[in-house]
């Protein structure tokens, strides 16, 4: 049952919400960004007369005239604006401000920049091999680096996991192995609020930021790292965040601004046009990934040898994590009991987009790997392939793929209920395909499995002469509802009613700490907080001799005896050994004449435990499942000699409702949660099996095997016609 | 060096701001005027999320040059809270009534409806805008109608259970 | 400093007026905006003057003429033309397809005339109107004259609109009344996307079962939408048989020239250009019995 309605709800549906674009200051001046068309070229001149020309400019920087140094979330290899040379086509190269929006724009258009073009790598397959041109000359100097001189130069991370079995000598053993390879290709996040920011330079040597921007306490970190200021000169400011979903924990254009605002003195919003988003901020990475699966004659899987070359772009500096290598690679596989397990993912630098993380990264392209794979194993063996995985089900008490501890492992439990689901109304292979009006009809599965992460935060509590409370977090609501997974605790621990609890944004100055949101953790982390500071605020009554009052009273006595103060509770992540698991499945048609793909519904069966507040734990699934649809059918970044081409919302396509097929939702509960909650993370869960489902599920009604994304009716088709030219 | 400017009439007021170049009506409300109620998203009217009511019709307003809407009757969700709130004397025909609007924004918020919000104004927009002129609308009806409102965080079905909710006036229904 | 210029005459004179002095790369003739306003957003093209449609009388409504045939004026709404009675009764495809263009913003802003003089090979309406005769009248300060939609779409966004020309409105005969007229848009990757191929098609079937009169029009195979009269051919005469529409249909795939882009390859293209040409002549051999 929920607790009311969203806490940031009535303000978004009277337009009040206020994000990082719609902040107006007095005197504040518009950026705009100068970018190179071309993928790699040496800088010879900029001209910035004709710019300067255009009324109202007050501006025009170059990477020159930047002193600061490099910046990243890890690696902190990318220049504020390029100097010397440029790396990707997009990358900026200068930026105006002025005194209107169109203004800027439009000097931003007259600033002439003079290239020299160089050879360009584009692939990482490519940038790997000796002789490749350098996306770097020295990668391995870069603070934060993780790569060495010893490395191929356009290396920028290389992550191997591995347990058990050596997997070349088990594969050899193998009865059958099963050989894929697979093609999942550069994607946007597709948060409809483009990058925004406002930075002003104060006279005092503060830098007042308000950013699109879903980890502020990071943010404030890395900008300070990049103007070679103490933290405590940056404050970032609360605001609302237009979409996340991976692509929104980067300084991205801040350092930008805030370069702006110190050569003007002025406050200076820099808001970039959608096709800037598209084309230069951080898509998902391009991925070809080899799977090898090797299975014994009795269909059990003994051998899983995962490869995947990574597409990282020009520069490592908006990936967060501290290998720069996408995390969800680990976990191919690892719904299964496999003995021999390696996985091995390489990113390289090419003269591309620079890359990050999208919802869940990693996961969906190993997902698609190694869940198209099983499928193929499945009905190679003549195995129905929902059996197929029950039989090699990784189960509670086993130790996972990489020798995790798993507190449990729910695939059964989920695959079963799916089954149960399916079984009113049919089968998930095997049996004869149902025609009906020319089109072929199909189901798919896939399972997925995420460990839960826990983050870093703390959270203010403070209570009000009337009763009420405010909460303060550190961290945005990027639309995931964390402002009401944190009211709803605090209503549940103190007993408060919801409109005694009102969820506030502090800004940096006002919490210590906070790792951000991201990795699906703020409900853990977020809830565990906000527990200890009920708990401390608790201990405070029970101090004042105020234990024996209603609550509300009580705290409004302590609001009055000691006015304006707070409480705070922190909480810092352990390692965890949980995980949620969802099986997925897709019912589709297929025209066999055009090869076009209709997924008629998706069905998520998902493991859950406590859920703090229903209506936003559904609606991210629902969100999730969309998305994943998106990848699976529409969304491709398409890249042509380095350039990104799908420049705007008709070319990029994201789904509109007219694209969503009936979704039903399956909720598993009675697992185990964590934390005084209980809760298991959600944000990360739905949007990752569904492209395998499809695949498989197109595999199912005509026999063939889509190996790369997204599914086009042009690629089924193909398959198609070419399996009928074969004898 | 005098600068041009453009005068219309939005949320039922006259005013008169400068304008530059080829500016368009998106930029223009929310930077000169201040309603940044309107965001902009793609650019070239395909997500929605700049969403305005100008001379009885959604449009949207990142395609509309300042100077094309100058002398012109333009709303912005921002209007739409007034008329919701009772603060609007006189509205002019064809905008969706208040309660409609109460309806919808009660609606959006109970059945989630929305998560990041930035798509929600012109959400707003679209789902009165439908149920002014068709009060019960079937399913496909309701698709139709809000295909040009994109959403990346909710998967549209907390949307979709808004609008049914709106038109019944009724409680949130799962499903 | 300075802010693009919008006029906004009142009558058709004042505009051909206009249009015969301009430089078109300073003054550009404004009625939806739709697909000149994402130009305009990334400075490619950088107009003094927006000569605005909106208020010409002329240019505006919907209306049968003495010879029996539609009259659609060029400034009519895509929302106008679908809502239209006289359109949903007399040419329900023509309805149909409107309503699929765009979304309803769209729909409430772009004009049929800009429509067409924007001459998107990708576009729905061309093959529709093309497959029902449709003629486009051109008005300029020399003087009026009236083209067949498929003399006056030349290539990828070129029209045989002379630069002080103005196309002031469309025309469907009544013949085109009589006849069974389908459109099939093929967008399999998202519902909102433009096609990769459209199919229009109209057959005019007598008593006997005979095939008087056909029609079949092509988009997004080529650098125009594109009437393939060698498809016709195979269909007059003789009744809409199985075969007489798959050898219509290899006429197409053989008439058509596409390209390479999102929406699908050329061979892809051509293929389904053939594939749709037939179901959808199949379809409207099917409609008659």
């Amino acid at each position: 049952m929920a607790l009311g309605g969203r806490a940031d709800g009535w303000a978004k549906v009277q337009g009040r919400a206020v994000y990082a674009g719609d902040v107006r200051l007095p005197g504040m001046l518009y950026g705009a960004v100068v970018r190179s068309p071309h993928p790699h070229a040496r800088i010879l001149r900029v001209r910035s007369e004709a710019a300067r020309g255009v009324p109202g400019v007050r501006a025009v920087l170059t990477g020159a005239d930047v002193r600061y140094g490099t910046y990243g979330r890890r690696v902190r290899d990318m220049p504020v604006l390029a100097r010397e040379v440029v790396r990707f086509a997009g990358e900026r190269v200068a930026a105006v401000a002025a005194e209107s929006l169109p203004a800027a724009r439009r000097a931003a258009a007259l600033v002439e920049v003079e290239y020299e073009p160089l050879p360009a790598v584009l692939d990482p397959q490519g940038a790997l091999e000796p002789g490749a041109p350098r996306v770097h000359q020295a990668a391995w100097r870069y603070p934060g680096a993780v790569v060495g001189p010893e490395d191929p130069p356009n290396l920028q991370s290389r992550r191997v996991w591995q347990h058990g079995e050596d997997v070349e000598e088990a594969l050899r053993r193998c009865a059958y192995v099963f050989e894929e390879t697979y093609q999942i290709p550069p994607a946007h996040q597709g948060y409809l609020e483009p990058h925004a920011c406002v930075a002003w330079a104060k006279p005092d040597g503060t830098v007042e930021v308000w950013a699109s921007n879903k980890s502020p306490h990071r943010l404030r970190a890395q900008l300070a790292a990049c103007l070679g200021v103490p933290a405590e000169r940056i404050r970032v400011m609360p605001v609302y965040v237009g979409g996340d979903f991976g692509g929104k924990g980067s300084p991205m254009d801040v350092p930008v601004a805030v370069a702006l605002s110190e050569a003007t003195g002025r406050p200076v919003k820099l808001v970039v046009e959608y096709e800037e988003d598209l084309t230069a901020a951080n898509p998902r990475h391009g991925s070809v990934v080899r799977v090898r699966l090797g299975v014994d004659g009795e269909g059990r899987m003994r051998a899983l040898d995962v490869r995947a070359w990574v597409n990282g772009g020009a520069y490592a500096a908006f990936k967060p994590v501290e290998h720069v290598n996408l995390n969800g690679f680990a976990e191919a596989g690892n719904t299964y009991r496999i003995p021999a397990v390696r996985i091995e993912s390489l990113i390289a630098y090419t003269h591309t987009v620079p890359r990050g993380h999208m919802r869940s990264p990693g996961s969906l392209e190993a997902n698609f790997a190694v869940e198209s794979t099983v499928d193929v194993a499945a009905r190679a063996l003549g195995l129905d392939p929902l059996e197929f995985r029950l039989r090699n089900l990784l189960r509670t008490g086993d130790r996972g793929t990489l020798g995790e501890p798993w507190m449990e492992v729910r695939g059964e439990e989920v695959l079963r209920a799916l089954a149960e689901v399916l079984a009113q109304g049919g089968g998930a292979g095997g049996t004869p395909r149902v025609e009906e009006g020319g089109w072929a009809c199909g189901v798919g599965v896939a399972l997925y499995c995420r460990a839960a992460h826990a983050g870093e935060t703390e959270v203010g509590l403070q209570p009000r002469p009337d009763g009420s409370v405010v909460v303060w977090v550190p961290f945005p609501d990027q639309g995931a509802g964390q402002h009401t997974v944190v009211r709803n605790v605090v209503c549940k621990q103190l007993g408060l009613p919801p409109g005694a609890v009102e969820v506030r944004q502090a800004d940096t100055d006002q919490l210590a700490v906070d790792s951000g949101v991201g990795g699906s953790r703020v409900s853990l982390t977020a809830s565990a907080a906000a527990s200890r500071a009920c708990q401390e605020l608790q201990r405070r009554v029970e101090q004042e001799g105020l234990g024996g009052l209603r609550v509300q009273e009580a705290l409004a006595e302590l609001a009055r005896r000691r006015p304006g103060e707070g409480v705070r509770g922190r909480f810092s992540g352990e390692e965890l050994w949980l995980n949620s698991v969802c099986a997925q499945a897709a019912r589709v048609r297929v025209d066999r004449g055009t090869g076009q793909v209709r997924v008629e519904e998706v069905i998520t069966v998902l493991d859950v435990a406590e859920i703090l507040h229903p209506p936003s734990h559904r609606a991210q699934v629902e969100g999730g499942v969309v998305m994943g649809l998106g990848s699976a059918l529409m969304e491709e970044l398409v890249v042509e000699a380095g350039r990104v081409v799908s420049s705007n919302l008709h070319e990029y396509r994201l789904p509109s409702v007219l694209d969503v097929p009936a979704l039903r939702l399956v909720l598993v509960p009675g697992g185990k949660g964590w934390g005084p909650h209980g809760v298991k993370p959600v944000g990360e869960m739905a949007n990752v099996a569904v492209a395998a489902a499809v695949a498989n599920a197109v595999a199912d009604a005509v026999g063939v095997r889509v190996r790369r994304l997204p599914i086009s009716a042009e690629e089924v088709y193909r398959l198609l016609r070419a399996r009928e030219a074969r004898p | 060096m005098s600068e041009a400017s453009v005068e219309l009439w939005v949320n039922g007021e006259r005013v008169r701001a400068p304008v530059w170049g080829t500016e368009f009506l998106a930029e223009f409300l929310r930077e000169r005027l201040g309603l940044v109620g309107t965001k902009v998203g793609c650019g070239v009217g395909v997500c929605g999320l700049c969403t305005v009511w100008m001379d009885g019709k959604l449009v949207s307003s990142c395609l509309v040059p300042a100077v094309v809407a100058a002398g012109r009757h333009v709303w912005t969700v921002e209007g739409l809270v007034a008329l919701a709130e009772g603060r609007v004397a006189d509205p002019p025909p064809g905008l969706p009534s208040g309660r409609l609007v109460r309806a919808v924004q009660q609606a959006l918020v109970e059945c989630e409806g929305l998560q990041c919000g930035i798509c929600t104004p012109g959400q707003l927009w679209a789902a009165c805008a439908l149920l002014q002129e068709e009060p019960n609308p079937p399913e496909d009806q309701v698709r139709e109608f809000l295909a040009g409102n994109l959403c990346r965080c909710t998967g549209y079905q907390g949307i979709l259970r808004a609008v049914r909710a709106a038109a019944r006036e009724g409680r949130c229904v799962g499903g | 400093m300075w802010a693009v210029e919008y006029l906004a005459p009142e009558h058709l004179g004042e505009v051909l007026e206009v249009l015969a002095g301009a430089d078109p790369t300073e003054t550009v003739v404004w009625a939806g905006g739709t697909a000149l306003a994402p130009l305009l957003r990334r400075g490619l093209l950088e107009p003094r003057r927006l000569l605005g449609l909106e208020r010409v009388g002329e240019l505006a409504g919907l209306s049968v003429e003495d010879d029996g045939s539609l009259r659609i004026g060029a400034v009519v709404r895509l929302r106008e033309l679908y809502g239209a009675e006289l359109v949903r009764g007399r040419l329900p495809v023509l309805a149909w397809t409107a309503r699929r263009i765009g979304n309803l913003r769209v729909q409430n802003m772009a004009t049929v005339g800009g429509h067409l003089a924007h001459a998107d090979p990708a576009q729905d309406l061309p093959p529709v109107l093309l497959a029902l005769d449709a003629e486009v009248r051109l008005q300029s300060r020399r003087g009026t004259r009236a083209l067949p939609l498929e003399e006056f779409l030349l290539g990828p966004m070129q029209t045989a609109r002379a630069e002080d020309e103005l196309l002031t409105e469309v025309r469907v005969p009544p013949r085109a009344f009589r006849w069974r007229t389908g459109y099939v848009r093929y967008a399999p990757r998202s519902a909102e996307d433009y096609p990769t191929v459209g199919v229009a098609a109209s057959v005019e079937v007598d008593a006997d079962g005979v095939c008087r009169e056909a029609r079949v029009a092509v988009a997004g195979a080529g650098p125009k939408a594109l009437r393939v009269r060698a498809a016709e051919q195979v269909l007059v005469g003789g009744p809409l048989s199985a075969d007489r529409c798959r050898e219509a249909a290899r006429r197409v795939e053989g008439e058509v020239d596409p390209w390479d882009d999102t929406r699908g390859s050329a061979a892809y293209k051509r293929a389904m250009a053939r594939v749709w040409t037939e179901r959808l002549l199949r379809q409207l051999a099917a409609a008659g019995s």
